[in-house]
């Protein structure tokens, strides 16, 4: 069934594929002394779509924003296949070595069109017009905004602006995905349809996928592997298997497997919560 | 026999206390006069006339308020916030023309004391043809003109005039235009010997600092208005003999004010005969002509400043200066 | 729900046409009942029949009074935009210098004219350079402001995308601070007008061309206050369409994407 490791061992990766991000022991204590995330030790192979799950305050974003580079690790280190990942430098961009970060909000730039928000990053790097409009239409078809590409952000909803969001993402035909609480602002429904479509995405395009979400029917439709996490002080508590093949449908939502992962992750949590003293509402899922 | 003389005695007496009565009885008029700028020797004789107590004498409380840079005297006066005021009569003709109901009874000065001052070396006002002279913008509608039609100055000659002298202290090519009792004085102190021409010798009709006041005023306040002129006058000749009263005043209103430009502007004033000199020496202090408003008046017509069908007599009387007479 | 909008713009222009209206006829009346004299207080409609009647003297004020104002305009908004990005650029700077931004802010132009048209001796460059002192402090200001405020998250985005300085100054920076930017111009349009004319009524003008500055004064010290009136209305005019020009211009670059722009649509 599910494989529950303990703590302080990471689970060992897949050995036929090669490890994506290697987080050793990477922790970041800010200079005031605020202990943000205690060192994380952390592997993650091609392929694989592990969700960081957790409750306010453990850690999961700057766990997400050190492997992206934003953030600079105050312990140990990072690396990204295989090269030193820190703030400085970033993931070389040799070919099937990109890095792509989905932010919590939509982020767009309110002067530009569609298209020239999703085709922001080919204008950063230099991409001819012609190449980069091309690219632009294969990305907004890929998250379904065919035809809204004059449209300005203030003209969409709140998912249309999210898929902009990730369809700029896509843009640069990254291999590692990195997304914190994507959803997060977003209903039910429209959430519902977006995990979908990602875990479409994902299963398309092989890509390796970070995925950050306080919300533990997330972490379970969409993973293969769930690092759950614990605030005060923000650690590591356990991985857990998702042992569920793909692809996976909405009748999967409603079995006993998921319920039973569910219930699982939602102990995991609330354990967590009554030794630390945290959130109260940590582990409910939302 | 006794008895009616008694009687006459007594009767004269009591006349006598009659007519006497009414004079102690009745409170001194308040008069306020505007000046047209900070208090100067330019306006000492008004000031003496309160520090001897001239105006008293002749039953009136007069207080004058000092004029400034942006104060418009013309504007108080027509809006009944004032009694008298110091004008000039190029204004008093040209408003004229907005049917201004106010007219001029008297004039402190016989000659306009506005001079231009150049550097040393300049030999007439016609050798200033062509180059820069600084004055103020209330002057393009007086001396500037007759400038203009009578030197044949142009407007390209204009420089701003800020009344301080440091610009013409600082170039031997400017002139400006100024007072003959202030400015060759702050200029000689700041190291500079200026050739100084008074535009009145040099042929400016206007007189300067007349007393203007509103029709109203001098239909029921004659007496009042016409006592005022005998006292100023009395008050000017006393100054220029004496100037320690009224400069004592002077100060107080603006302490600013200095003794030696003091003593320099009554000492210019006597000089150049501005109060005393002209019709002054025989027709008495603060008096005025029919030949002279009519010379301003030719003046601004052919400078274009005034329409012509205005009818200039209108802006004047002289019905009170013929009834005062101060000889100095 | 576009019938609603159209009575909208109908009241926008109406409503307050006609309080215009209202009070110009009080005024008028007021004048006629109390058989005020036109130099105390002239009717609107005598005004009106001077500016008519004085045209030729007063829009060749206006002309020159309106040359100094661009002229101001156009520096403030070159030299502070350039200060702005000074600023940003170093902090150091900022530092050293925004007190003395503010210092030339407060300092009242009516003090500092005559003193500034000693020291520059050409006439117009003296007027023009004391309205651009009165209308540069809200560009300074705004554009700091706006090339600051800058989304944290689009910055981090473009620093994920390894942009560089300038493409962070002219793909984000400069379209953030737009908004900012352009309602400093608004407040600075007013302020190049009304330092032109502070600067001429204490300074004068040299030379042959007078502005409406000096119309004033000269109307003022003969008491024709028909004209004073005329001219004052057409500085007041100059103003309003100098505002309604920087709306416009607002409405074009911002338009489609600003807040400040939109009306309650989705």
């Amino acid at each position: 069934m599910n494989v529950v490791s303990r703590p302080d061992q990471a689970l060992p990766a897949d050995p036929d594929s090669g490890v994506v991000v290697d987080v050793l022991g990477a922790g970041k204590t800010y200079p005031d002394g605020t202990r943000a995330l205690a060192p994380v030790h952390l592997a993650v192979s091609s392929r694989e779509f592990v969700t960081l799950l957790g409750p306010s305050g453990c850690g999961k974003s700057t766990l997400l924003k050190m492997v992206a580079g934003l953030l600079a690790p105050s312990d140990g280190e990072v690396r990204l296949w295989r090269e030193v990942q820190s703030a400085a430098t970033q993931a070389p961009e040799a070919a099937g070595r990109k890095l792509a970060f989905v932010f919590q909000d939509a982020t767009l730039m309110p002067w530009s069109r569609v298209r020239g928000n999703v085709r922001l990053p080919l204008d950063l790097a230099g991409v001819p017009r012609g190449d980069a409009d091309r690219r632009v239409d294969d990305a907004l078809a890929l998250v379904g905004l065919q035809g809204f590409d004059r449209h300005y952000p203030r003209q969409l909803s709140g998912g249309m602006q999210m898929r902009a969001s990730i369809a700029r993402a896509l843009v640069m035909e990254p291999n590692l995905l990195l997304l914190d609480e994507p959803f997060g602002a977003l209903d039910e429904i429209t959430r519902t349809r977006l995990d979908a479509d990602i875990l479409d995405l994902w299963w398309r395009r092989s890509l390796t996928v970070m995925f950050v979400t306080h919300s533990i029917y997330e972490a379970v439709f969409l993973s293969t592997r769930v690092v759950v996490m614990a605030a005060r002080p923000g650690r590591v508590l356990r991985e857990v298997l998702i042992d569920e093949p793909f692809p996976r449908s909405e009748a999967f939502r409603v079995s006993q497997k998921f319920l039973s992962c569910c219930k699982e992750l939602s102990g995991l949590l609330a354990e967590a919560a009554a030794s630390g003293g945290a959130d109260p509402l940590a582990g409910a899922p939302t | 026999m006794q008895l009616i003389r008694t009687i006459h005695l007594a009767a004269c007496a009591a006349l006598l206390s009659l007519v006497s009565l009414p004079a102690a009885a009745q409170a001194p008029v308040k008069l306020t006069f505007a000046t047209n700028w900070y208090a100067e020797a330019e306006h000492g004789g008004f000031y003496q006339a309160i520090a001897e107590g001239i105006y008293k004498k002749h039953g009136l409380d007069v207080t004058v308020k000092m004029g400034g840079p942006q104060v418009n005297g013309l504007q108080l006066l027509v809006a009944n916030q004032i009694d008298l005021f110091m004008g000039y009569d190029i204004q008093s003709i040209k408003v004229l023309e907005q049917n201004l109901p106010v007219v001029t009874v008297a004039t402190t000065f016989q000659k306009d004391p506005t001079v231009i001052v150049s550097h040393p070396g300049v030999k007439s006002l016609a050798d200033l043809k062509g180059k820069p002279v600084a004055i103020g913008p209330a002057s393009d509608t007086t001396f500037w003109p007759w400038l203009r039609s009578s030197f044949g100055f142009t407007d390209a000659q204009k420089r701003p005039y800020g009344f301080s002298v440091q610009p013409f202290l600082a170039d031997k090519a400017l002139s400006q235009q100024g007072y003959v009792t202030s400015e060759p004085f702050s200029i000689e102190k700041g190291g500079v010997k200026p050739v100084v021409f008074l535009l009145a010798d040099q042929g400016y009709p206007p007189y300067a600092e007349t007393i203007v006041v509103t029709r109203e005023t001098l239909t029921k306040r004659r007496d009042a208005v016409k006592k005022f002129i005998q006292a100023s006058a009395e008050g000017w000749k006393s100054y220029l003999a004496n100037p320690a009263p009224g400069n004592a005043l002077i100060k107080k209103d603006n302490p600013q004010m200095e003794d030696d430009l003091l003593a320099y502007g009554v000492r210019m004033l006597k000089q150049y005969g501005v109060v005393a000199g002209g019709d002054a020496g025989k027709q008495g202090l603060m008096t005025m002509t029919d030949a002279r408003w009519k010379q301003t008046f030719d003046f601004m017509v052919k400078a274009g400043m005034v329409d012509a069908k205005v009818d200039y007599r209108k802006a004047y009387t002289l019905d009170l200066v013929k009834e005062v007479k101060v000889l100095p | 729900m576009s019938a609603r909008n159209g009575r909208d713009h109908v009241l926008r222009v109406v409503a307050p046409l006609a309080i215009g209206v209202a009070v110009l006829l009080a005024w008028h009346i007021w004048v006629r009942m109390f058989d005020i004299p036109q130099y105390i207080v002239p009717s609107p409609l005598l005004v009106a029949q001077t500016l008519v009647a004085d045209w030729d003297i007063l829009s060749a004020s206006l002309l020159i009074t309106l040359k100094v104002t661009f002229l101001a305009f156009f520096s403030a908004v070159i030299v502070g935009t350039l200060v702005a990005f000074l600023f940003v650029q170093s902090r150091l700077i900022e530092l050293s210098l925004f007190p003395y931004a503010v210092l030339l802010q407060v300092t009242p132009i009516v003090a500092i004219a005559p003193l500034i048209i000693i020291w520059v001796k050409n006439p117009d460059a003296a007027l023009t350079l004391c309205a651009t002192i009165v209308a540069i402090f809200p560009v300074i200001s705004n554009t700091t402001i706006g090339l600051r405020s800058v989304d944290p998250g689009l910055l981090n985005l473009f620093r994920m995308n390894r942009a560089t300085r300038a493409q962070i100054l002219f793909r984000l920076r400069i379209p953030s601070a737009l908004p900012y930017f352009f309602g400093g111009l608004r407040i600075a349009s007013g302020l190049s007008l009304i330092g032109a004319v502070v600067a001429e009524f204490v300074a004068g003008t040299g030379g042959a061309a007078a502005g409406l500055a000096y119309q004033i004064l000269i109307a003022g010290f003969q008491l024709n206050i028909p004209r004073l009136f005329a001219a004052l209305i057409l500085i007041t005019a100059a103003g309003v369409i100098l505002f309604l020009l920087m709306v416009w211009l607002s409405k074009l670059a911002l338009g489609n994407w600003h807040e400040s722009e939109l009306t309650d649509r989705s």
